[in-house]
């Protein structure tokens, strides 16, 4: 990068995860007939990651194992379900 | 090692055939004009049967998805790259192969759209504080309200402060509005292309300020657009805005969404 005004405003960090996911997870050419993951709410699984890498030992004391069990990301229908879950869990979590 | 027993192929991106990329760990699989970016990989790890169980190990998540990410930022230094997301694995070279050379036209043009070009993002914040005492605030009941805060004192100074910091927050919300789209465009004027992304909540950003905009940018001529961005940040300083600089970026945002199986 040669340009000082651009250099400027960057925040020096590496890549924060969140524009990371957003990018590498949503955007890109999907080809079709390869294995394919379900489209993932990219905000929604960010959050989580967030929440376990912030507080795995903190969720389990919970009893939250949401990412063993997750009808969302065992490609089930369960969106919504999870997004109510989820509410909630980050609600106890205090975030 | 028979074919259907090898590992099978993850592809990052797409490059032109030819390119020069220098990284150990990716082979370049070239078909006519194109060329994938690819490198082996046990086809267990993503099969459709254990895909979403991994996919809910954050940690397994977080480093696949940074990987994918710094092969292409390594390709992005010599070669324009037309990204793939996420997981796209073929079982086979020749399935790849075959991918490549019947949509080699259609990658080509997407090849051509973001030749000699790298995706920057910008995200715009409010910062609270300097909104409030900058020069953004024009709303005379503001102004007056603020003076008397000053003066009050007790009860009345509690009620009067909380009058003050729902009207600060609906002048901030109406700001926010108002001036996502026009940041958006000064920017998308310096760049060939532009997108605007959803916002980040403040869980996801990280960042306690509120999001205005989140734009991504397809750029040939960085400082241009980076004149572009001083001159924005230089302008809204008084009103608290804070812009932040990402990328560049391979061009996710600025390839087609789907490329059908012909």
């Amino acid at each position: 990068m040669s340009s000082r005004d651009l250099d400027h405003y960057r925040s020096g960090q590496p890549a924060q995860l969140a524009d990371v996911l957003e990018r590498v997870l949503d955007k890109g050419i999907v080809i079709a007939g390869d294995i394919k993951i379900e489209l993932l709410d990219i905000e929604l699984l960010t959050v989580k990651i967030r929440l376990l890498i912030a507080s795995a030992d903190k969720a389990r004391e919970m009893g939250i194992d949401w990412w063993q069990n997750d009808p969302f990301l065992s490609g089930g229908n369960g969106g919504k379900h999870l997004e109510d879950r989820l509410k909630a869990l980050e609600e106890k979590a205090g975030l | 090692m028979s074919v259907e027993d090898g590992p099978g192929w993850y592809l990052y991106g797409v490059v032109a055939a030819g390119s020069a990329v220098d990284d150990g760990d990716v082979s370049l699989v070239s078909e006519g004009p194109v060329a994938g970016v690819a490198s082996r990989v046990p086809l267990e790890e993503f099969d459709p049967s254990v895909l979403p169980e991994r996919l809910g190990d954050a940690a397994w998540l977080e480093q696949k998805i940074r990987a994918h990410e710094q092969v292409l930022e390594d390709v992005l230094r010599s070669a324009s790259v037309v990204p793939c997301r996420f997981c796209t694995v073929y079982q086979t070279e020749d399935e790849l192969r075959r991918f490549l050379s019947e949509r080699g036209s259609d990658l080509s043009a997407a090849l051509a759209h973001v030749e000699g070009r790298v995706e920057l993002g910008v995200k715009a914040f409010v910062d609270r504080e300097r909104f409030m005492t900058g020069g953004a605030i024009r709303n005379d009941a503001i102004r007056e309200l603020s003076e008397r805060v000053a003066q009050s004192e007790g009860g009345r100074a509690y009620l009067e402060a909380r009058r003050l910091d729902q009207l600060i927050t609906d002048e901030l919300m109406q700001f926010k509005d108002e001036i996502a789209e026009p940041l958006h465009e000064r920017l998308a004027g310096a760049s060939d292309d532009a997108v605007r992304l959803n916002l980040q909540r403040p869980e996801v950003s990280g960042r306690d300020d509120e999001m205005l905009l989140n734009g991504a940018y397809l750029v040939s001529d960085q400082p241009r657009f980076g004149t572009a961005l001083r001159e924005l940040g230089a302008e809204h300083r008084d009103s608290g805005v804070e812009l932040e600089l990402t990328g560049p970026w391979p061009p996710y945002n600025f390839v087609p969404a789907v490329l059908g199986a012909a």
